[in-house]
């Protein structure tokens, strides 16, 4: 049993690790969009000689306009979080609201807010926003609000469900025999119970934002006065730098995109992860 | 006897599924009976006969198909909502799972205050009143920063009674209050129950299937099975009933 218990402890520190890791490559990425005024050596828009290698003083070389690769770079840091958080905070506090007065008054209202949440889930959601930017002038805030308002109904499924499993938890109908409100019971004693799921579910959605984003842009559709790092790979592959293999032009804004998708579902799972070894070992 | 008690009359309750082809399911039919202040009625029966279902209702926490739920002569759904919160203020449930009656994420100090806070109480006189009620259920404050899960079954259960004695109700229905504690802690909170009823005349609905329980609390029994009554009486005719179902193993548990 001890032994059993060791391996769980084991488990969780292994889990607590990534989690760190997580958390520290973003906390990096968010050190970078913060400080890229300061950091970068170059204004990003100042067009020096085209397609140079990295060397000494490009320390990624520059691209077809002359701009100088790392500056965009740092600077893209900023607009791609931007993008993700903002979406992932209307996708979060749409899907929470939603799900919770679905999951907690049922009934017909259930049944309405659900109804709505399956359509917005069988809407094929990048096509759309192809269209709708095709229609409109692509502009990074429309990009945003158009992923918040499409990226909900997840969420709100998750939190509907959980909301529901504890709704007629005793502590809830106890505190509802006490004579407490609606407002309070949801505000007090629903939200604190189900944050485990919600705070994950929001890293999640903040990941999966940047990475629309990115292929929004990549095909073209972004906001072109932007520099985000969807742009600079799309960019990288009209201009040729994917043919004439200046992998310092296409390789950087890709990892990037990368890292901090992974930094996030690092620090989504292990915090899933250790709710459930918290659950399990009590 | 109406002024002094809670009377269910005739309560029937059916559940509906699926939004076009209404199918129905009927968990009670036709259940009549009366809490009076300072007696304890014994609820009885196998799971799933809706016992918990009819606490609800008389809680006010579900409406009854048909039927009326009297709280000291008012008919609590044929008044408005805010004069039915004022009714069923009189009314209060413990429940089962003791460790689950409070709020995980909550101290038991939060827990409590909470509660003092909704029946307008300022922090001095309701921190006074809560250790006093917490020494009247035989725990100290020492249990203040703790979480539920950080105390045993039978501390969570005697949180769980202070904070309903906060509230001063006067009809308390419990909900199988002993079954997740151990003996000797059942002891214990069925000696405070018997107290606490003294003291503030507490009507009783104990909702149970320990039968001895159930014969030693109360002062009459009801035996419900599959959502209708098949007796009413005091505890010695129950004793009667249940010796002959027992032949008959008409109940299906000792």
């Amino acid at each position: 049993m001890t032994h059993h218990i060791e391996e769980l402890k084991k488990y969780a520190i292994s889990k607590l690790n990534l989690n760190a890791i997580g958390i520290t490559i973003f906390l990096l990425f968010l050190f970078i969009a913060i400080a890229a005024g300061i950091i970068s050596p170059y204004n990003p828009w100042i067009r020096f000689e085209p397609y140079i290698p990295p060397n000494s003083s490009h320390f990624l070389g520059t691209n077809d306009m002359g701009n100088d690769i790392l500056s965009e770079l740092l600077f893209g840091a900023r607009v791609s979080l931007i993008v993700g958080f903002g979406a992932s905070i209307i996708a979060t506090v749409l899907g929470v609201i939603i799900g919770i007065v679905s999951g907690y008054y049922r009934g017909m209202m259930d049944e309405i807010l659900m109804a709505i949440t399956d359509i917005y889930l069988m809407i094929p959601r990048i096509p759309l926003i192809i269209i709708l930017a095709a229609l409109m002038r692509p502009n990074f805030w429309l990009i945003m609000l158009l992923i918040g308002f499409l990226w909900w109904p997840t969420t709100a499924r998750v939190v509907r469900s959980s909301t529901m499993q504890i709704r007629d938890a005793s502590f809830i109908l106890s505190v509802k025999s006490l004579g407490f409100s609606d407002k309070h019971i949801i505000l007090s004693e629903i939200l604190p119970n189900i944050n485990h799921v919600i705070i994950p579910k929001f890293m999640l959605t903040i990941a999966s934002a940047m990475f629309s984003e990115a292929s929004i842009s990549f095909l073209g559709l972004g906001d072109p006065t932007m520099k985000s790092w969807g742009m600079m790979l799309n960019f990288a592959f009209m201009k040729g730098g994917l043919i004439n293999e200046m992998w310092w032009w296409y390789l950087p804004p890709g990892l990037c995109i990368v890292a901090v998708v992974f930094s996030l579902m690092l620090i989504g799972f292990s915090l899933e992860e250790k709710e459930n070894i918290v659950l399990g070992l009590e | 006897m109406l002024l002094i008690s809670v009377v269910v009359d005739c309560v029937s309750k059916s559940y509906s599924y699926g939004l076009f082809s209404k199918r129905y399911d009927k968990i009670l039919s036709d259940i009549s009976l009366e809490i009076t202040k300072g007696k304890t009625v014994g609820l009885i029966g196998p799971s799933g006969v809706g016992k918990t279902t009819l606490a609800k209702i008389i809680m006010g926490l579900e409406k009854p198909t048909s039927g009326k739920i009297l709280i000291e002569g008012t008919d609590i759904w044929h008044i408005s909502s805010e004069d039915r919160n004022i009714s069923l203020k009189k009314i209060k449930m413990v429940f089962q799972d003791s460790q689950g009656s409070l709020n995980p994420k909550k101290t038991i100090k939060q827990s409590l205050y909470e509660t003092a806070n909704l029946m307008g109480l300022d922090v001095f006189k309701g921190e006074s009143l809560i250790l006093e009620l917490l020494d009247r259920v035989g725990l100290s404050s020492d249990i203040f920063c703790r979480y539920p899960h950080q105390i045993s079954g039978g501390q969570n259960q005697r949180v769980a009674l202070a904070r309903i004695l906060l509230v001063k109700p006067e009809y308390v229905i419990l909900d199988e209050p002993t079954s997740a504690l151990d003996i000797a802690v059942q002891a214990q909170i069925l000696e405070l129950l018997n107290n606490l009823q003294k003291e503030n005349n507490f009507g009783y609905l104990l909702i149970s299937h320990n039968i001895p329980l159930i014969e030693f609390m109360s002062d009459k029994v009801v035996v419900l099975d599959k959502g209708s009554i098949i007796f009413q009486g005091d505890t010695k005719e129950f004793t009667k009933f249940n010796s002959l179902k027992n032949k008959n193993n008409f109940i299906g548990y000792k």
